[in-house]
């Protein structure tokens, strides 16, 4: 029988699990992949400032207790704003639906949260909403955000994927020093709504903290 | 035919994968029971600054406890049967002794660093995917080296026909081999400038849906030829061994791999339902699901009828308990899972705590009792000593059956009202919770699920300290038992 | 039954029993579909594992074990010959046709769409819900009010409406002195009204500090003199010039919708705009409430 005899051939046996388990996925996601990588018309990627709050958001694993993946239901929408589009995400790498809602979900955030409301709110979470058990992010008022390697991270989507950031951005350490005072002054949009002197202080020092980026981040998700 | 008896077994591998598997099932364990109390008293979130809030350390727990317990656990069992099972021992290759050794070493010292930097937040952001690009890298050099002792073992065996434990373990190789290839795949953002920013950042190759695809795909089989195809590979091995009955059906050991083979990967889209995937593949991956039941608990019968006519020995071996009720464990989660992949059903349960309480059944029910029932059975005959004390097994038995079913009754109730409340409207048609009404409701059940984690780490912790004692102070054994473990 | 099985099914029953209770004590509607399935599906998973894993462990207990060993023997371990058992093979053959069914009939993979699904509820429920309450009364609206407050409104503005001391408007009160203070300086341009913007520097000083008193205390009492540079806009009863402007007494139904639709930023912080998820009986139902809270 063709079993017995496969029980008998390692390599065979071998081959033939291969074949059996990457069958499925050949179905299922090849068809799938030009498909959903096209982005809406309306879509722009992240600033780098954005992309440095990703990175934060990614870094302290916020993923753990928010989705961004708003399902069509009318629970959903009514709670948290329009239901979310394949080509909304076209950019997103990684993708950052999450799995678990401990916490509500963030992917229309920007829509009806603000600067202050966010600065608030990290500081000390049960201080604005009564009961609430997401951890304070003290340390990111202090920390300072990353913002270099986001730039990095901007180019490296373009070379590689064509993401579509503009020709300001090019591999060099010249053109990271050019593109720096534009992040500076996002950032200092977010520092002028905020009220910690300290933070206003950092940013005007030409230092980014991570609460800035991180803010900023939220705010562009709509 | 060689006899058994003849054949020497070097265990010197085995041994090594056996302390730090108990070595990482305690540290991720410990962690899991603080991220659990955390959730019941936020304050928790301050013990060490920034690199002690849940959302740090879930990832940490998470990948100890599969990366660091699950697969040494894995390793461990695996250098051990795998000798007996096709007749050859490690000693009578030199190639095989050194590359096991080397295996262990640095998978040993790559698991620590990569702990390491899941505190430090370096990570790549996607569940049980969180590793750095870098660390990718020495896993999947970790997994080829295991690779090539699987194939090196099996090449000089003497025993002709493989044995059903021996698919399962190769089809968990074949499995993570390829799923964890496909979804590490990224880019290093400073080889493609000009060394801006940090070494350790990547971006991954995959964006959005298909990212998330690629995802799932892995995500849910690193579930499934992570948490199940091996520890049926073990229990296949250990159930028998132990009880000395013969497996009941080879038709239904048969049916039930094959099976289980050909409709895993079909269902990852499970873990998408209601998202952005296409509707059609969405309901392949309900489907499947359903049909998934059967091959599992295909084995997990063919396990329990296995003991049939064997009443006095579940009563009376600890060891035999442990398997029987993980066995039981795995049947809950093989049908909660598919049950929860129904469209409907998900609606409420996905994003929930209904699913860590699935997730927990099958880990702390099943991997975590599976794993620790053979490395008791392997304890007597690689360090020849009695089982240090039956009477600790039975109640650290106990201890952890009442902390599993605490987990799950708690996350159950907690997930099932959680979301029924995210849905429930007023009598107007508007939604009539807000979300933080929904999270303090949960705080019982949370204090529940805490109560649990203790008793369960507890319970470790006794299979620690007996496994230790085992080691050092049991009573020699003159000769190898044969089946039943010998225990004081 | 044996004492196992009571036992098993026992603890399956009380399992549920419990998850029901919690949840009917939630006020939660388990007739609605989608939760009388999830309801379904949790009793499955409790009674189908327990009565299996019962029926076999009951097979520990009485049977013995027969069927012929095959050849091989690996460390000991024999293997038998025997068939599958017959309910296994027949239930594994029923979720083959299932999930035909669910991918055919179910959920047709041709022509099952989540969205159209969405749609058709969200237009059936707006149909009725518009016509139902179209010409509500104050009760039924302020009832309304509540719960979107608390869903929308209450993680800034707080349960009790206070703004959480000073994080967001007090909507006890109409407004602080502060915040009139800023507007009289340095006008205000984001509300949409009719009239348009509201110029800078419309008082200062002493009339300033005097005028602020006066609305935030309520526009109580005898208005200082300069205020009648504003009543040209707000109206000689300060309500706002039948909604040309903002009413400055109280909250009416013309300033809430502005603020929802607009959002507003001022010296207290930003609030964001409704446009997208508060309609406009809604709003409506909002500044019932509204008014309900501020004194
Ligand atoms: C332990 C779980 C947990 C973690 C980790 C967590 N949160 Fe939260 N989050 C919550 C909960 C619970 C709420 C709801 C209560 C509240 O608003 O505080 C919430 C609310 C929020 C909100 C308000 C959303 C809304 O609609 O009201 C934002 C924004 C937010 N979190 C951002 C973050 C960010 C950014 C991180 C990571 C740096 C994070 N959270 C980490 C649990 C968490
Ligand atoms: C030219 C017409 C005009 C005059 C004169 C005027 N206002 Fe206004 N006022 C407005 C308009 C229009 C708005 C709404 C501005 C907006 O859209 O942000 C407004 C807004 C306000 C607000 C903010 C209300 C809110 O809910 O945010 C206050 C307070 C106010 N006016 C007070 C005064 C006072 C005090 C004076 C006199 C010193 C005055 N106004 C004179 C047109 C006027
Ligand atoms: C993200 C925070 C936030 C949310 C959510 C929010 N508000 Fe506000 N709201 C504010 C802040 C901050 C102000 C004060 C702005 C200022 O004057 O500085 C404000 C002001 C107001 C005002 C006074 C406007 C005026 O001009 O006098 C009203 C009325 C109001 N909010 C109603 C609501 C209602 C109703 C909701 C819910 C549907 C809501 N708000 C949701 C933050 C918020
Ligand atoms: C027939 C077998 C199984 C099926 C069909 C299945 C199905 C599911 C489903 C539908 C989810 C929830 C997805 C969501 O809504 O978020 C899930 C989650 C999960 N299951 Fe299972 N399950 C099975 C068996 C198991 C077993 C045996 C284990 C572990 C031993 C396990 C571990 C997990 C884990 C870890 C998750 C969480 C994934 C995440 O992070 O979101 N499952 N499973
Ligand atoms: C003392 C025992 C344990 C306790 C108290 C515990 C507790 C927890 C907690 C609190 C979470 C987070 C749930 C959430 O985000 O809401 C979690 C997640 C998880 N744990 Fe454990 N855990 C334990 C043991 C284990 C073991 C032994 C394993 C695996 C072998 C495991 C695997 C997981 C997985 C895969 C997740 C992620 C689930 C998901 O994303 O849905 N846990 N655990
Ligand atoms: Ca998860
Ligand atoms: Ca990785
Ligand atoms: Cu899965």
């Amino acid at each position: 029988m063709f079993f017995h005899w496969l029980e008998k051939n390692p390599f065979y046996f071998a081959v033939l699990i291969s074949i059996v388990i990457s069958f499925a996925g050949l179905l299922e996601i090849v068809p799938n992949f030009a498909q959903a990588a096209r982005p809406l018309t309306t879509e722009t990627p992240k600033t780098v400032l954005e992309l440095a709050g990703k990175n934060l958001y990614v870094k302290d694993n916020c993923i753990a207790c928010h989705s961004q993946m708003i399902r069509p239901f009318k629970s959903e929408t009514d709670r948290y704003g329009k239901y979310s589009l394949s080509g909304e995400y076209a950019y997103d790498r990684p993708f950052l639906w999450g799995s678990k809602r401990t916490g509500p979900d963030l992917h229309r955030v920007g829509n009806y949260r603000t600067t202050d409301w966010h600065e608030n709110h990290m500081l000390n979470p049960p201080a604005i909403v009564p009961g609430s058990i997401m951890p304070a992010y003290k340390h990111m008022f202090t920390n300072l955000a990353d913002i270099e390697t986001a730039y990095a991270e901007a180019v490296t989507v373009k070379n590689a994927f064509f993401t579509p950031y503009g020709p300001e951005f090019k591999k060099t350490r010249a053109a990271w020093e050019a593109h720096r005072p534009k992040v500076l002054a996002d950032a200092k949009k977010i520092a002028d709504d905020m009220k910690s002197e300290d933070v206003k202080k950092a940013v005007a020092n030409g230092q980014v903290p991570e609460i800035v980026a991180m803010i900023a981040y939220l705010n562009s998700l709509k | 035919m060689q006899s058994n008896a003849a054949l020497e077994y070097d265990y010197t591998v085995a041994k090594m994968f056996t302390y730090v598997t108990i070595l990482f099932g305690f540290l991720g364990m410990l962690v899991g029971t603080i991220l659990a109390l955390q959730l019941a008293f936020p304050e928790l979130n301050y013990l060490i600054g920034e690199y002690g809030t849940f959302s740090r350390l879930r990832p940490v727990h998470t990948n100890t406890v599969i990366f660091g317990f699950t697969v040494s656990g894995v390793f461990a069992t695996w250098y051990y049967f795998a000798q007996r099972v096709l007749k050859v021992s490690m000693a009578e290759s030199r190639f095989l002794m050194i590359l096991g050794k080397a295996h262990f070493w640095v998978y040993f010292i790559g698991a620590l660093i990569a702990t390491i930097t899941l505190v430090f937040g370096i990570s790549a952001g996607k569940e049980y995917a969180q590793y750095e690009w870098w660390i990718d890298i020495v896993i999947v050099i970790i997994w080829l080296m295991w690779g090539v002792s699987i194939f090196g073992i099996i090449g000089i065996r003497r025993e002709k026909v493989l044995y059903v434990s021996i698919w399962y373990y190769l089809a968990c190789f074949l499995g993570i081999a390829m799923l964890y290839l496909f979804n590490n795949m990224s880019i290093p953002t400073y080889f493609m400038t000009d060394g801006l920013g940090s070494i350790n950042h990547s971006v991954s190759m995959y964006a959005g849906t298909n990212d998330a695809l690629v995802q799932w795909w892995y995500g849910h089989n690193a579930v499934a030829f992570g948490f199940t195809v091996p520890i049926v590979g073990m229990i296949y091995y250990f159930l028998p061994k132990e009880s000395g009955q013969a497996i009941y059906s080879y038709k239904l050991s048969l049916l039930s791999f094959w099976g289980l083979m050909f409709v895993y990967l079909w269902a990852g889209s499970h873990h998408l339902l209601w998202s952005t995937v296409p509707d059609w593949m969405q309901t392949m991956g309900s489907a499947f699901s359903i049909v998934l039941i059967l091959p599992s608990w295909g084995s997990a019968i063919n396990m329990l009828l296995t003991m049939k006519g064997e009443w006095n020995q579940l009563a009376e071996n600890p060891l035999i308990k442990f398997m029987v009720i993980a066995s039981t464990f795995y049947m809950l989660s093989t049908i909660e899972g598919p049950i929860q992949a129904i469209k409907s059903v998900n609606a409420i349960a996905h994003f929930t705590d209904w699913i860590p309480g699935h997730v927990h059944d099958g880990v702390l029910g099943w991997v975590v009792f599976m794993t620790m029932a053979a490395l008791f059975h392997m304890a007597p005959r690689m360090w020849k000593r009695e089982i240090y004390s039956k009477k600790l097994m039975g109640i650290q038995f106990w201890m952890q059956t009442t902390a599993v079913v605490l987990y799950f009754t708690s996350m159950w109730v907690a997930g099932i009202t959680q979301g029924m409340m995210w849905r429930a409207v007023d009598e107007y048609g508007n939604l009539v919770y807000s979300f933080i009404d929904t999270v303090t409701v949960l705080h019982p059940y949370y204090v529940i699920r805490g109560v649990s984690g203790v008793l369960y780490l507890t319970g470790f912790i006794l299979f620690a300290y007996n496994m230790y004692k085992t080691i050092t102070a049991g009573r020699e054994l003159t000769e190898e038992p044969q089946f039943k473990t010998p225990m004081a | 039954m044996n004492a196992l099985t009571i036992k098993a099914l026992g603890f399956a029953a009380l399992l549920i029993i419990a998850t029901i209770w919690v949840v009917m004590s939630m006020d939660i509607d388990l007739t609605d579909r989608v939760n009388a399935i999830a309801m379904g599906g949790a009793i499955a998973i409790a009674v189908i594992t327990s009565s299996v894993v019962v029926k076999y462990v009951n097979q520990m207990k009485t049977d013995t074990a027969t069927g012929e060993l095959v050849d091989e023997n690996w460390d000991g371990i024999g293997e038998r010959t025997n068939e599958l058992p017959s309910g296994w093979a027949y239930a594994f053959l029923g979720t083959f046709f299932w999930s035909m069914w669910y991918g055919l009939i179910g959920y047709p993979v041709d022509q099952y769409s989540q969205i159209g699904e969405y749609n058709e509820e969200v237009i059936a429920h707006k149909a009725t819900y518009e016509k139902k309450y179209e010409n509500a009364s104050p009760e039924v609206l302020t009832g309304m009010g509540k719960s979107l407050y608390f869903v929308q409104c209450a993680p800034c503005h707080g349960n009790t409406g206070d703004g959480l001391s000073g994080k967001a408007h007090d909507l006890t009160t109409r407004m602080s002195k502060a915040q009139v203070l800023d507007v009289i300086k340095n006008g205000s341009n984001q509300l949409g009204y009719p009239m348009g913007m509201m110029p800078a520097g419309m008082a200062s000083g002493q009339d300033a500090e005097d005028i602020a008193t006066y609305i935030a205390g309520g526009l109580k009492g005898e208005a200082p003199a300069s205020y009648a540079a504003c009543t040209s806009c707000h109206g000689a009863d300060s309500k706002g010039n039948s909604g040309m402007s903002p009413n400055l007494v109280g909250y009416d139904e013309t300033l809430l919708t502005h603020t929802l639709q607009n959002g507003k930023k001022g010296i207290i912080g930003g609030m964001p705009s409704f446009k997208t998820m508060i309609t406009p009986i809604q709003e409506k139902a909002l500044t019932a409430y509204i008014q309900s809270i501020a004194q």
